[in-house]
């Protein structure tokens, strides 16, 4: 049994390793320089390159987290720091929980019906008020972990100086603990990064470069399904380097999770 | 002793007057007799955004809800009974009761059959392909995570083995569907095909590669095509990314088992596995919490399963036929929802999935958490 | 911190303000979609301040959005059906730009030479009937080829499509039954098969799946090298979808065109038609006003101007048939009637 458990383990990196491995390979295959810097030609046969989704996603993220990360994190100090004033703090943290595991597709027929309908059309705010609503009980949470971890003493201390209390979450618990409040942001980042399903019917897709958040918006997760699903060979080796270049881009952003939680557990 | 009067005492020079010294913000409310301090705005502004929390529960069910009123009245509980989803009118001529057209003023009588949705055939799929990737993940996650706690801490491999596990859970759904159909449907096909020609013989094996169908009156058997793109290719694409979140939970929830337990069941004699056994009978309620969480993620997951299953919105009880789940009907239909009776019923859909997904949720948080408290309590 | 956010703000609302520059978004019918890019790319290099978005999601997509207004035209091969033009509210205009054909792509490893097939065979093989490829009926129109005893698998739309629509009414022209079990429509339930997004769907899976048959516009098949079959028309011949086999099934459009443009053009008499052919067409309402600025209107109307007269020596390379001459004069006509402010537009200049 012992060795079924050592084989089970090996069983899952294998899968890990080949699906990652294939990827790495078709991704590695099919990467250029075009991809970064050229905009779809419109042609099937050269298509182009990625430029306009990099940016577009760029772009959304940096919208939702205008919104979700303030949210998010004025949420999780309240769980943490005012959890006993109220009565509400323990259903808020139940909810929190739950929310983050809605599938993201009904999220963006929520989007839809509130900010595509009323709008007129397909917006780059409804993919990005979207993603925010994907970002916000995550943040909310991991900040809310991340600060009980800070010791009371340091609170005590602060408020024996005279501090009140604003005071003291402001300029002693959320400093002490800004590594892992900051990587409970970067994790929400990189869940939101690769979301595909939310933006589907609320920022659509668009050829073109766009900055305008009031039209069509493209983005490097519905380019690569758009791409993917398609018959053109030519097309779908771009999709194959966007995925290349997304998972690096989470692998990154997995790797300065860890390395900054660990450099914050060897502080304390 | 001389008589000397008491010396002057140099008292230090009045302190200077506050106007000159910047003074707090606080201070200056103070003084003013205002009541909002730094205290009460971050106290308001950290509150309004619990509620904002608890506010987007609330929109999500209110507004899905609205949207799905009209499918609603239109097709009430028959809507999670019927099989057909047909979003186009049907022309027919009028039969009579004996089967034959009925014909008026020399003429066929045409009626039409008005659009008819029901959503058996998806939530027939979403739960065949969570069971398929509960059957698939939950040996190979509860295996891992008795290695990660019990093998890994003593060859010191637990933290790289947690990393590349959680890793898997961070590789986006898109990533999955394009393996998925690059890799896993070829590879299917293969198999399909020689498990057809092999099985497809056998008795009791005729239900997985021959269908029935009704046309019209006759009915007709057909074999299913063996194309790779399946509900066993959904199946498996969803157990391999519900992997990393039962494995993750579990190793938490069998990590919390107190040592007492497991020494106490060595002291008695017990190998390996019968002590393993014990860790997993003693945390079942909180590694029935972890199945649970899978569940809810693998019956949510959209983008992977659109691209590998098929989109065939028809119950068929192979494993190697085209099916539908709740999540890639959406994302095929809703952007082209051709009426808005049909817009209506793919967000009764929705809501129907969001109502499942919430249920699996808390049922999970209660049952992990739960054990949680109740063995925290216990010490 | 704060100059970030500034400089970030300064790019999200300095975007919004109005450039010299034009966007039109269109949406719809994927049938129509590598002319239509090919036309906006040519088109945006004699007039580079003018930029024309068109997102290929199908007809219903496309129908829904111009209903809605969230886009300034649609793309659809299906023309607006009676309950369609009243959810739109104001009078529409169907302007043909191309005419097209739907063509049964197949995937047979080791097939050599060219299958026939007829309208009879393919709606029974839709409706599940004909169930391998070595049938009877198959083998009988195709002697001497050696036909595999493999499953076939039907290919369809999953969304809401023109091409759909041409193809299903086409099948209801030639098997009662059919039109009796599954019907024409935008999106119907198909009895069997496997089913794909837009026409870029069905080609991939007609690609990646040995033994599946799938209809799909021809520029897809050919551009993949994707055998298709030949049709048996009306007159009973067995003809190849080309831009001339197609042109003359559009021949006798003009006669019907009197109240709208939207004609069908499948099933038609002729030695040489093609029977699955079809019309596609732009849809905008007639009075431009709800896109909201002149010089996008004025954009709009040069745009299919230009498209349906110089942009149509682009239709045959690309395996469309061009407007037949009278027919672009209908459209010449039709494109004048489109009004701004109360007057039409082409007048102004």
């Amino acid at each position: 049994m012992f060795v079924v458990c050592v084989l089970f383990t090996l069983t899952i990196l294998t899968i890990l390793g080949l699906v990652i491995g294939y990827l790495i390979w078709i991704g590695a295959g099919s990467l250029s320089i075009k991809f970064f810097t050229e905009l779809p030609s419109g042609k099937v046969a050269d298509p182009g390159g990625m430029k306009h989704a990099l940016i577009g996603t760029a772009v959304l993220i940096g919208l939702a987290s205008l919104v979700g990360i303030p949210l998010g994190l004025l949420a999780g100090i309240y769980l943490s720091e005012y959890s006993r004033e109220w009565w509400l703090a323990s259903p808020v943290r139940f909810i929190s929980d739950v929310l983050a595991g809605v599938p993201s597709i009904v999220v963006g027929i929520l989007g839809y019906e509130l900010l595509v309908v009323p709008l007129g059309r397909y917006n780059g705010w409804a993919g990005a008020m979207a993603l925010a609503f994907i970002m916000v009980p995550i943040v909310a949470r991991t900040t809310e972990e991340m600060l009980r971890l800070v010791p009371h003493s340091y609170r005590e201390a602060s408020l024996a100086l005279g501090a009140t209390k604003a005071r003291t979450i402001l300029r002693v618990v959320l400093p002490a603990a800004t590594g892992s409040v900051v990587t409970g942001i970067m994790l929400a980042i990189a869940r939101v990064a690769g979301e595909t399903a939310p933006l589907l019917f609320t920022a659509l897709g668009s050829r073109f470069l766009t900055t305008n958040p009031n039209l069509p918006f493209p983005s490097l997760t519905v380019q690569i399904f758009t791409y993917a699903t398609g018959p053109y060979p030519e097309q779908k080796r771009l999709a194959w380097a966007g995925i290349l270049v997304l998972i690096c881009l989470i692998f990154v952003l997995n790797l300065a999770i860890r390395l900054t939680a660990r450099s914050v557990r060897v502080a304390k | 002793m001389p008589a000397t009067a008491p010396a002057q005492i140099e008292l230090p020079p009045p302190a200077p007057p506050q106007s000159r010294r910047r003074r707090e913000w606080s201070s200056i409310m103070q003084d003013r007799g205002l009541r909002l301090s730094s205290d009460t705005v971050l106290s308001w502004l950290t509150r309004g955004s619990s509620l904002a929390i608890l506010g987007m529960l609330v929109t999500l069910l209110v507004v899905l809800t609205i949207a799905a009123v009209p499918s609603m009245k239109a097709y009430g509980l028959s809507f999670l009974t019927s099989s057909e989803w047909r979003p186009n009118e049907l022309e027919q001529p009028r039969r009579g009761p004996d089967g034959k057209v009925v014909m008026e003023d020399g003429e066929l009588v045409i009626e039409t059959l008005p659009p008819q949705f029901g959503a058996l055939p998806v939530i027939y799929g979403t739960a065949v392909s969570s069971a398929l990737a509960l059957l698939f993940a939950v040996p190979l996650s509860l295996g891992a995570a008795l290695f990660l706690v019990r093998i890994a801490p003593r060859i010191k491999v637990s933290a790289p083995v947690s990393f590349l596990i959680e890793f898997l859970a961070a590789i986006p759904s898109i990533a999955y569907g394009i393996w998925g159909l690059f890799v896993l449907v070829p590879f299917l096909q293969g198999v399909e095909m020689s498990l057809h020609q092999s099985l497809a013989h056998v008795p009791g094996l005729h239900w997985m590669f021959y269908s029935t169908l009704q046309v019209g009156t006759s009915t007709v058997e057909r074999p299913i095509a063996m194309t790779g793109r399946d509900m066993l290719c959904g199946g498996l694409i969803l157990g391999i990314m519900v992997l990393p979140i039962i494995t993750a939970v579990s190793r938490d929830v069998l990590s919390a088992v107190p040592r007492a337990q497991i020494e106490g069941t060595q002291a008695l004699g017990a190998t390996w596995w019968q002590s393993s056994w014990e860790m997993l009978r003693y945390s079942r309620s909180g590694l029935f919490g972890a199945i649970m969480l899978g569940l809810a993620r693998a019956s949510g997951e959209t983008m992977a399963v659109t691209m590998v299953i098929g989109n065939n919105n028809q119950i068929v009880l192979s494993p190697f036929a085209p099916a539908q789940t709740m999540s890639s009907l959406l994302a095929n239909e809703f952007a082209e929802a051709s009426s808005e009776l049909h817009r209506s019923a793919l967000v009764q859909v929705a809501l129907i999935l969001l109502l499942m997904s919430l249920a699996f949720n808390v049922a999970a948080r209660w049952l992990v958490v739960g054990k949680e408290a109740r063995t925290a309590a216990a010490h | 911190m704060v100059r970030w956010f500034m400089s970030l703000a300064a790019v999200v609302l300095g975007a919004s303000v109005a450039s010299a520059e034009v966007r039109l978004q269109g949406a719809g019918a994927t049938f129509p979609n590598p002319i239509y890019q090919r036309w906006v790319t040519e088109y945006q290099k004699s007039h580079p301040d003018v930029k024309i978005d068109y997102q290929s999601i199908g007809s219903g997509g496309g129908i829904k959005g111009i209903t809605e207004k969230t886009i300034d035209f649609a793309g659809s091969d299906a023309p607006m059906s009676k309950k369609e033009l009243d959810a739109a509210g104001a009078p529409v205009v169907h302007i043909p730009t191309v005419a097209g054909s739907v063509v049964l792509a197949y995937n047979l490893p080791g097939f050599k030479g060219e299958l026939k097939l007829t309208g009879p065979i393919v709606a029974d093989i839709y409706l599940g009937k004909i169930t391998r490829w070595n049938d009877a009926a198959i083998a009988a129109i195709n002697p001497g080829v050696r036909l595999p005893a493999s499953a076939i698998t039907p290919a369809w739309r999953t969304d809401g499509s023109g091409t759909t629509f041409v193809f299903t009414n086409y099948l209801a022209t030639q098997s009662d039954q059919y039109k009796e079990t599954v019907g024409a429509g935008k999106q119907v339930k198909w009895p069997v098969g496997q089913g794909g997004k837009g026409n870029e769907g069905v080609t991939a899976v007609v690609q990646g799946t040995p033994g599946a048959i799938g209809y799909i516009e021809v520029n897809y098949a050919n551009a993949n090298k994707i055998p298709h079959a030949l049709m048996q028309n009306k007159d009973g011949k067995y003809v190849k979808a080309t831009p001339e086999s197609v042109a003359a099934a559009g021949a006798g459009a003009v006669q019907q065109m009197d109240k709208s443009l939207a004609v069908d053009i499948w099933n038609q008499p002729g030695a040489d038609s093609y029977p699955i052919a079809a019309f596609t067409y732009i849809i905008v309402y007639k009075d431009l006003g709800y896109l909201k600025d002149g010089a996008k209107a004025k954009a709009l109307v040069d745009f299919l101007g230009w498209a349906t007269t110089t942009g149509q020596s682009l239709a045959s390379e690309m395996d469309y048939a061009p407007l037949a001459a009278p027919v672009q004069a209908k459209v010449k006509e039709a494109i004048g009637g489109l009004i701004w402010d109360g007057k039409p537009v082409l007048a102004a200049n």
